[in-house]
Parts: C-alpha cells; sequence; structure tokens
C-alpha cells in the first residue's frame, strides 16, 4: 500500500458518496397499498443488497480513477558491471589550448574538446554506472550529483565547450570529488577520473585530509594527465636537483603523492587525443567489477484500470437493469 | 404479482429515466477509454538561470519562518521550488556568476526526469564555488548572454546588482551587440534597506560582517569621471580622484534596482524583484519566456465527471 499515490488525492472525499446506495434506492418505487401484506422475499433482499454492492463498487472505481492512483516508481535491485565514478574536470585556462600549448587553429583541438568527446563517449559505453561530475579552477564547482540518468551527464558535459575559467587549485576539487561519495552505500567500485592538464601544490594541511578522506571513502583514483608538448610529465624525473621541488615540478609531486595513498591508483599520461582514447578504452575494460544497481521501474498510472473496473460494474448493473421485472 | 411482458417491459424500459442515466454514464465511460487526452498548448520553458555568487549574495535580508536566510539561500529555496512547478517537457539549466564571468553547470534537461539531479545541483550552490571575488555585474551578464546566443534557452540572471568595487561610469559595458538577441529576465533579489555583508575566514566560519575599511567606495580604476575642478587635491597624474579616500556605505549591500533596470532596458531583457512572499518568477508578468506547445493532456477526468453526474443521478432524484 505504502507504493501506491495519488495525482489528486482530494478526489478522494467523493468516496463519501459511497454511502449515496446505502439510503437512496436506485429501483423504481411502486406503490402498494399495504406494505405489510407483502411475502418475506429473500431472494429479492438478496438481490437488492447486491445490486446496491454494485453501485458502491462502480462509484468507488469512479472515485479512485478521479484521484489519479498511481504506483509510485520502484526500484529493483540487480548486479550488473560497472561502478561509481566522479569526473573530476579542469577548468583552468590552459584546458582551451590544444595539446601544443597553443590556441587551437586548424585540424588542431583543444585539450577540452578532446576530453569532452571522449568522456561522452565512455558514458555512453558504461549504461549501469553511476556518474557524478565536479569540475574545479581556482574553486571547486559541484556540477552534478552521482546519477543513472545519461542525459543529465550529457548536459553537463556539453556545457565544458564554453571556455575555461581561471587556475587550477587541485586539493579543492579532490575534496569536493571524495564527497560526492558520502552517503552513498559501497557497492562496485568506486572511482575518481582526474582529468588535467596541469597539477599544483597541495598545502600540508589539505594532504593530510586529503589522505585520510581517500581511505575513508575507499576510492580508486585514475589520472589522465593530458600533457601538453615540451612540459614536464607525470613521470619526469628533475635533471637538476635544485627543481626537485613541488614548485618546479608540481605534476610529478602530484604523482609522488598519488602514489604514497596506498589506493589502487592509475596515471595516464597522454600526449594527444589517440593516447587518451586508449587510456579511457583501459578505464572502461578495468573497471567492470560486479556492482549492485538499483533499477527504476517508472510510476505506473492506475486510474485507467479502475476506470476499466468503474465501466464494467456500470455494465452489469445495465445488465441488471434489462432483467427489470416491470411490476403491473 | 409479477408478469413479464416483452412488450410492456420495452416501453417501461424506454420510460424510466434510470435506464437513460445508466446509459449514458456508461457511453460517457466509452467516451473517456476513446479519447482519453486532447490536445493542448502550453507554455514549455527552456531556462537557464545564471546565479550570483559573490559575496553580497551572503547578505541576510529574507526570512523564512521569522528566521534570517542569505539572498542566496532564499534564491535556492525559490528555485528549488519553482523547478517542482514546472510542466514536463520543460527543460532548466544552470550556470553561476562571479567576477566578470559566467560559467555554465550543465546544459538545460528535462525538469520531470531530471528533478533529483537539478534539486540536488541547486542545493549544491554556494559562494565558495566562485572562482575570483569581484563582482562585475554588467560583465558577467555581457558574457552569460554571449554564451547563451547561439542557444535555444532564455536567460534568467539573478543578482543584487551591486558592483564590487565600484563601476566607474565612464567605463559602462556595451550591450549594444546582443539587445534583443536573447530572451530572458534578470531578477533582483535583495531587500532595499541596505545590510551588513558576513565575513567568512578561509575555513568557513563566520567573522562578523564587513567594515568601511574593508572596501573600496568608489572606482579608482581609469580616468576620472569627476570635474576636475571640483575635487580637492586633484593631480592628473598622481590624484585623478582627489586626495581624500571616498566614503560611503559600499560594504553595505542593498538590491540596487535602479542599475538592474537600466541594464535591462540596455539588453533588452525583462525585469523582476524576487520578493519573500512570491514565487520565484511570476510566470504571467513574463510570458514572453516561454513558448507555446502543444502538449498531450489528460481529460479522462472530464467523462469521469460526466458519468460520476449521470450516474448519481439515478439515486438522487
Amino acid at each position: 500500500m505504502n507504493n501506491l499515490a495519488f495525482e489528486t488525492p482530494w478526489a478522494l472525499m467523493g468516496l463519501i458518496l459511497l454511502l449515496v446506495p446505502i439510503f437512496r434506492s436506485n429501483m423504481r418505487a411502486t406503490t402498494y397499498p399495504w406494505l405489510d401484506i407483502l411475502p418475506n422475499d429473500p431472494l429479492s433482499e438478496l438481490l437488492n443488497l447486491l445490486i446496491r454492492l454494485l453501485s458502491m463498487a462502480a462509484l468507488a472505481a469512479l472515485f479512485l480513477g478521479l484521484s489519479g492512483i498511481y504506483l509510485k516508481e520502484q526500484h529493483v535491485e540487480r548486479i550488473g558491471r560497472g561502478a561509481h565514478i566522479v569526473m573530476l574536470l579542469d577548468r583552468s585556462n590552459s584546458m582551451d589550448n590544444s595539446f601544443a600549448g597553443k590556441a587551437p587553429s586548424g585540424n588542431d583541438i583543444s585539450k577540452a574538446d578532446a576530453a569532452r568527446q571522449l568522456l561522452t563517449e565512455f558514458v555512453d559505453h558504461r549504461p549501469h554506472d553511476l556518474i557524478g561530475i565536479a569540475e574545479y579552477s581556482t574553486s571547486p564547482l559541484f556540477v552534478m550529483p552521482l546519477t543513472e540518468n545519461k542525459q543529465a551527464i550529457h548536459a553537463a558535459i556539453d556545457a565544458t565547450s564554453i571556455p575555461a575559467l581561471a587556475y587550477t587549485n587541485i586539493s579543492k576539487g579532490l575534496s569536493m570529488a571524495l564527497s560526492f561519495f558520502e552517503h552513498q552505500p559501497v557497492s562496485g567500485s568506486r572511482i575518481i577520473l582526474l582529468v588535467s592538464d596541469g597539477a599544483a601544490v597541495i598545502d600540508p594541511d589539505s594532504e593530510a585530509a586529503l589522505r585520510v578522506l581517500f581511505k575513508q571513502q575507499q576510492v580508486r583514483l585514475y589520472w589522465l594527465f593530458l600533457r601538453t608538448d615540451n612540459s614536464p610529465g607525470i613521470f619526469a624525473e628533475p635533471e637538476d636537483q635544485r627543481d626537485d621541488n613541488a614548485q618546479a615540478m608540481p605534476e610529478l609531486y602530484l604523482h609522488r603523492f598519488f602514489s604514497s595513498l596506498k589506493i589502487p591508483y592509475h596515471a595516464y599520461e597522454a600526449e594527444n587525443p589517440d593516447a587518451m582514447q586508449k587510456a579511457i578504452a583501459d578505464i572502461d575494460r578495468l573497471e567492470k567489477l560486479p556492482l549492485h544497481y538499483r533499477q527504476a521501474i517508472p510510476k505506473q498510472d492506475l486510474s485507467a484500470a479502475f476506470y476499466g473496473w468503474a465501466s464494467f460494474f456500470m455494465l452489469l448493473l445495465v445488465g441488471v437493469k434489462m432483467c427489470e421485472a416491470r411490476t403491473a | 404479482m409479477m408478469r413479464f411482458n416483452s412488450h410492456g417491459l420495452k416501453t417501461v424500459y424506454l420510460k424510466d429515466y434510470r435506464a437513460w442515466c445508466l446509459l449514458l454514464s456508461l457511453l460517457a465511460m466509452a467516451a473517456l477509454f476513446v479519447f482519453p487526452t486532447h490536445k493542448r498548448n502550453a507554455d514549455i520553458y527552456n531556462l537557464t538561470f545564471v546565479i550570483d555568487i559573490t559575496r553580497s549574495m551572503n547578505a541576510e535580508d529574507y526570512r523564512i519562518a521569522e528566521q534570517p536566510v542569505s539572498r542566496l539561500e532564499f534564491v535556492k529555496l525559490s528555485l528549488r521550488e519553482f523547478v517542482r512547478s514546472l510542466p514536463c517537457q520543460s527543460k532548466v539549466g544552470l550556470g553561476v556568476f562571479t567576477e566578470r564571468r559566467s560559467t555554465i553547470l550543465f546544459e538545460p534537461i528535462e525538469v520531470c526526469n531530471g528533478y533529483p539531479e537539478l534539486d540536488k545541483s541547486i542545493a549544491a550552490l554556494d559562494w565558495r564555488m566562485a572562482w575570483a571575488a569581484d563582482s562585475r555585474i554588467a560583465g558577467g551578464l555581457l558574457d552569460a548572454m554571449q554564451l547563451l546566443e547561439a542557444k535555444e534557452t532564455a536567460l534568467v540572471f539573478i543578482s543584487d546588482g551591486q558592483e564590487a568595487p565600484p563601476l566607474n561610469p565612464r567605463y559602462r559595458t556595451d550591450f549594444s551587440a546582443l539587445n534583443g538577441k536573447l530572451k530572458g529576465l534578470i531578477l533582483g533579489v535583495g531587500g532595499l534597506q541596505p545590510v551588513p555583508i558576513p565575513k567568512f575566514d578561509p575555513k568557513g566560519q563566520r567573522i562578523g560582517v564587513y567594515g568601511p575599511d574593508d572596501v573600496p567606495h568608489r572606482a579608482y580604476f581609469g580616468d576620472s569621471d569627476l570635474n576636475p575642478e571640483k575635487i580637492e587635491g586633484y593631480d592628473a597624474r598622481n590624484a585623478p580622484f582627489g586626495k581624500h579616500a571616498a566614503v560611503g556605505d559600499e560594504h553595505m549591500s542593498a538590491l540596487r534596482e535602479s542599475y538592474l533596470q537600466q541594464l535591462a532596458a540596455e539588453t533588452g531583457l525583462n525585469y523582476q524583484r524576487l520578493q519573500n512572499d512570491r514565487p520565484l518568477i511570476d510566470i504571467g508578468q513574463s510570458p514572453a519566456l516561454g513558448s507555446q506547445q502543444s502538449i498531450e493532456s489528460d481529460r479522462r477526468y472530464y467523462f469521469a465527471l460526466c458519468a460520476l453526474g449521470f450516474f448519481l443521478a439515478i439515486f438522487l432524484i
């Protein structure tokens, strides 16, 4: 019964009219000189009762139909292959440049465009995933909660076609992405897919907080690093001892930080759209753990059925009416 | 004494209003199943909300259940309620404005399917999402209009109209290229009485309010807009704005309604004010935002009521 709901519940007040067939008769009255003279007629009494009940049933069905009764959206638990994925997208200015580090011209596409196309495909490939989107530049932006609504995810990915914002503040972005998993059941794998073209220094306070959060939320981290030509990559070891610090090589230091988290972590360095494609395909292949997911069964309108019943009862009454005896 | 008489039965049957009523109600039910819906023109909306998340939106001049709430909180609550009230097939997108830029978080999504997502995303809006701290409203509005110009969505730009730092009237944003190109609305939020703006530390703890010394009270950018002869201590190179610091109440915030109305006139958008006791958007006042589309609407209730009327008549006449 908890699954039933009404579009216009006030129409249920009409159910009070069910009293009408009890107090009023729907049969032709025949004048009779003296009622006491009539013999007891149990069959007629029974028929009378049945006709009244039938009328009440017709009325009840009609009012339930009018109240717009429906079965609420239900969820059935199923097991599929998929994951809970939070995409954390870099919206810093440099994402609008091509992999060559210039403003895109001719056949070049910007890193943001390449990322957008690939992520769109990725989302279409993964039917059972719950996907959420967070973005960051100087501040984190909450974009889309974890959801199975693919249209909403596409709408959010499409919106990254507009110009990017400001600088790169990765620690705030990461904590926002991690916050998506709060109050979510642990099922299948939990993934943060970080798509960025640069890194930034994480201050010690945030670093400690992030360590705790990553452990608590049991997250697997994929870093898709879009490397611009001639920039140091995530795996580049410094040539000069003096460059071996987080300010000079933030990518390397961020990579070291992620590696030290003791969580499943994989970094991909992509220098062109093809390499990105490979990385995405890799993630697609790897993240196929069994996942409990809830499939929604959309709400079902029951009013049509009740209107049908009302018609059926009325039809019966018409039939009864046809059989009505005519008294002289 | 009962007696069946086929001929007599027929005449009596046809004369009996009860039989007619019963047949009519059955007929109404048949019509219900044959014509369950009809086409109707309804206003469908495709709106992109761009919401000011600058500091002045933290000023608390709305009340909910006698509790003061910030402008941003109030906007979020009103927006969530508004989204719930939109007819299906309408679409809502979301963006934020700060500094002199607007960004779109997601393109418009259908409200009935996407309601849970819309609701959560709106609830997650926060002033801490601002990537920079200025509040150049005209610039943000121009940016939002440019982003949406080529799209089939109307803009609802929500702001309190307080430019920070104050604007130098010499340098106004030029909207002439976009005037009238976009349907939309500027929604003014805030009270008309200036109220203090809360101040927060980097951890998000509230630490009092902005004082007069925290903010510039006039524009110091570019050439002075004042008459040099009237400025005390004027020096064209070293002190184009005079030798005294400007005083003012820019640390307080009120809805700058006339400024937003001026922007609305320049951009060809409508202007409305968000008031405590009114819905977010008074659809009646801004019919241009929606577009008439024919939608199938349920009219079974109409036939069901007819059937009910006939059916009850049997008992009540």
